[in-house]
């Protein structure tokens, strides 16, 4: 062990954490129970300019640039469900908090973040500063619309709040948005709230066997695969019979969502939706894909490293305003092909906006396109 | 000098008819909707994104605030100049494109709401953000404030139609943030875009996500003899587990102008009325109706009424939308506040609403969008009485302390601008005002555009003073 390692083990002694499965080796794990001890050790990180990996499930890990950490921070031990308001249908929670343990508690009372189905072990955090939406997003929009409050603690150790705990708001600016999707540039996630929807009194999936033009009005989810398209249906009894009627196939009760794909290399193609139809069409034999139309987001499995076809697809992608994402793969794959692709405009805005929360840049740096 | 310099550089650009500099029009340009009034050197009238860019490049050069402004229909001087600056009026900015695929648009800023939405009918598509201003607001304003509107309790404000926006930033440089495809990578500085009330850049252009229209409707009106039962039937709705498209709340002060005005039928002799909204599949909307009558009645509904037409909902909605023209009847001048709270809370900051408005002597009616806890209560005055602004500015920060108090926010849809910077210290820290000021100043390091609003002045005073490392290498 160097002995950079051990002085910055007993710097952080009081935060240390078990080893982090999944997470890189090497690194000082730390698991801090309070926001404020989270501060302490970005504090730390910053003052010496130590690269910090954030972790929560480890279930989004590919996404994004490889991040060499000196320090892992877990988030397992911010697990508290902060403050639940059914009848204002607002749920406080801390980044570490297991999403599926989330859903089951407001199960109890008929409500949902509408966050990702099948979420393993995926935490609220990870989820929000990945930026990953589940498929009930068609009916009820990305999971930057569940935003309302975030507590950031900064790469250099401020503690900071943006939004409020009420549904509707406009006071100072969305920092809860800007945080979604922001992979740790701002800094560490520590707790949010989140605004809630109420379960439907019947859910039933429909099963066709053939991609339609039309599914409805505003059904809550569709999901396109190769050999079966399935609808997703919320509301009243009567009216999951009529639109069953009017869908025909066959059905189930409940939402019977499909895992997550397996593969080699996971790939998250973002299209303008009109050009979904046609890609479709063009997807290697070999390749699986959840197909999300009305949203343009096909979720891709590829079986081997396929770099020419990738390229391609990727070209065809940005070259209509798209984007094809890595979103899970051998660490080999990322350094011939780059997690993200072209970097969008106005990338130097970005950076001076990420300076400002994180001057030193040691929240998972290297982690968004470009580099940043 | 440089004042006359300035101007004719920017004639050399737009040409005289488009630059407007006398006291007329530097008068008229002062003002937004609300009371307050500031102070204009020239108004631009671009048609181009490139004249927008070239504009803000001269004021910068010259170092002449920019303040962008639509249809200067907002309530809380965000369009209000606080020194002489330059105003650049977007409204000739009025391309509709739309993508009928993908249930998109791209819209000039200066586009009015409800013409996007009259533009889009023919796809059987709509703008789903519908403020009561709608038929004068303009896309890019709403973009500014995200705005609101009684249907945004279902389909979310402004910021959750937004796809992408076209930015003239402090440099003069044109930047697209965001696309029409989900997702797009990097930190989503769209997001921050909306709702930063004209401070971080002028948006010229909007990518739109339409809604399509709802095959069915059903409008219902349900009256109350105390607003308590009102309250609870709002959260009896709630708690039955549909999310109504709409759910607006009258009291009866303002139910009684209201009716005087659009004769509607609206039950003048309740304590409070709700105009609740059901859209959707037609069998859902058939069954659903029917559960908001039931919740209505099992909490003493006196009286429900059905809108059997369109033209009776169109009425009903004409009453609830007309609310702020009807006060004009009442007294020569209003002040429209705009605060949130808990949907729990309605009923106990009420109370306290009217009790502030009886201490300081003002007639005050209440209209809110009940469903998300949108507070408006609205005070009805004559400006020309000595000392009625100063009674009127102090109840109004009496109601933002009392819905902060009850855990709620300064403002749901209409932005903090000048009317409610002071009070920003009431919800956040100085820790998170400086954080919202560093940002701000990431993108607008001179603070070019639309200074002195949002945040209050010494914002970004706040330093950690970074601590001496305390030598862990040793």
């Amino acid at each position: 062990m160097t002995s950079v390692k051990v002085a910055l083990q007993r710097r952080l002694a009081a935060f240390l954490s078990d080893p982090i499965e999944g997470a890189p080796e090497g690194a000082v794990a730390v698991a801090p129970a309070t926001l404020v001890a989270a501060a302490e050790v970005l504090k730390t990180a910053s003052e010496h300019s130590l690269p910090v990996l954030v972790w929560g499930g480890g279930t989004h890990q590919g996404i994004g640039g490889r991040v060499d950490p000196a320090i892992v921070l877990s988030t397992a031990r911010l697990d508290s469900i902060v403050d639940w308001q059914p009848e204002d249908m607002t749920v406080v929670a801390e980044a570490g908090v297991r999403i599926a343990d989330l859903e089951e508690r407001l199960a109890e009372r008929g409500q949902t973040t509408v966050l990702p189905e099948t979420p393993g072990d995926a935490t609220v955090g990870g989820v929000i500063a990945a930026g990953i939406s589940g498929f009930r997003r068609l009916r009820y929009g990305p999971t930057r619309d569940r935003m309302l409050e975030v507590d950031l603690i900064t790469g250099d150790g401020r503690a900071i709040r943006g939004g409020g705990r009420v549904v509707k708001n406009v006071t100072g600016y969305d920092l809860p948005r800007l945080a979604t999707g922001s992979f740790g540039s701002l800094g560490l996630i520590g707790r949010v709230c989140l605004k809630l929807w109420p379960l439907p009194e019947a859910q039933r999936t429909v099963t066709l066997a053939q991609p339609q033009s039309d599914y409805g009005y505003r059904p809550l989810a569709v999901i396109e695969e190769r050999h079966q398209v399935r609808v997703y249906l919320a509301g009243t009894s009567a009216e999951i019979e009529a639109r069953t009627a009017e869908l025909g196939g066959s059905h189930e009760e409940g939402w019977w969502w499909p895992d997550p794909l397996e593969g080699l290399i996971g790939l998250s193609l973002r299209i303008a939706p009109r050009l979904l139809a046609d890609i479709l069409e063009q997807m290697p034999s070999s390749w699986s894909y959840q197909a999300l139309p009305g949203v343009g987001e096909v979720r891709i499995g590829v079986r081997d490293f396929d770099p020419e076809t990738m390229s391609a697809l990727r070209r065809w992608a940005e070259s209509r305003g798209g984007a094809l994402v890595l979103t899970d793969a051998p660490a080999s794959v990322y350094s011939t092909f780059d997690a993200w692709g072209a970097v969008p405009a106005g990338m130097e805005l970005q950076r001076r906006v990420v300076a400002r929360f994180d001057p030193d840049r040691i929240v998972n740096p290297g982690r968004l396109p470009g580099g940043l | 000098m440089r004042v006359v310099t300035f101007v004719r550089e920017l004639q050399d650009l737009l040409g005289e008819e488009r630059v407007l500099a006398d006291p007329l029009r530097r008068h008229v340009y002062g003002k937004d909707g609300g009371i307050r009034r500031g102070d204009v050197a020239v108004v631009t009238l671009p048609a181009t994104v490139g004249e927008v860019a070239e504009i803000v490049r001269i004021a910068s050069r010259h170092a002449i605030p920019v303040v962008p402004r639509g249809a200067g229909t907002g309530l809380a001087g965000g369009a209000v100049p606080t020194s002489p600056s330059l105003v650049v009026s977007l409204t000739r900015l009025t391309e509709i494109e739309v993508d009928v695929e993908s249930s998109t648009a791209w819209v000039g800023a200066g586009v009015l709401n409800l013409d996007l939405s009259k533009h889009t009918a023919a796809f059987g598509l709509h703008f789903a953000p519908d403020p009561s201003s709608q038929a004068a607001c303009t896309i890019g304003g709403n973009v500014a404030n995200n705005s609101g509107g009684p249907h945004c309790l279902a389909e979310g404000s402004t910021v959750n139609h937004v796809l992408a926006v076209e930015l003239v930033t402090a440099a003069g440089e044109v930047l697209m943030l965001g696309a029409d495809a989900p997702d797009p990578v990097g930190l989503d500085l769209r997001g921050i875009v909306v709702g930063s009330e004209g401070t971080l850049g002028i948006v010229t252009r909007v990518l739109v996500k339409l809604t399509p229209n709802p095959p069915a409707a059903r409008t219902l009106l349900a009256a109350f003899d105390r607003v308590e039962d009102a309250a609870a039937t709002v959260s009896g709705i709630i708690a039955e587990g549909i999310v109504p498209a709409a759910l607006e709340m009258m009291d009866q002060p303002m139910t009684i102008a209201v009716e005087r005005f659009v004769g509607a039928g609206f039950p003048t002799d309740a304590a409070a009325v709700l105009l609740a909204e059901v859209t959707g599949h037609p069998a859902a909307v058939a069954a659903e109706a029917e559960l908001v009558r039931a919740v209505a009645e099992s909490n003493h509904a006196t009286r429900i009424r059905v809108a059997a037409d369109q033209a009776e909902r169109d009425l009903l909605w004409k009453g609830r939308k007309a609310a702020f023209g009807a006060v004009a009847q009442l007294a020569p001048d209003y002040y429209l506040h705009d605060t949130v709270v808990p949907r729990t809370k309605l009923v106990e900051v009420l109370a306290q609403v009217y009790d502030i408005a009886d201490r300081y002597d003002l007639a005050i009616m209440n209209v809110f969008h009940a469903g998300d806890g949108n507070l408006h209560p609205l005070m009805a005055f004559d400006a020309s009485q000595e000392g009625v602004l100063d009674r009127v500015h102090a109840a109004a920060d009496e109601v933002a302390r009392v819905c902060v108090a009850a855990g709620g926010s300064l403002s749901g849809e209409h932005g903090i601008g000048l009317e409610k910077r002071d009070l920003m210290p009431l919800v956040f820290s100085e820790a998170d005002l400086d954080a919202q000021a560093r940002l701000v100043e990431a993108f607008d390091p001179d603070r070019l555009f639309n200074p002195d609003k949002v945040l209050p002045t010494g914002s970004r005073c706040f330093d950690m003073g970074r601590p001496v490392p305390e030598g862990i290498w040793i």
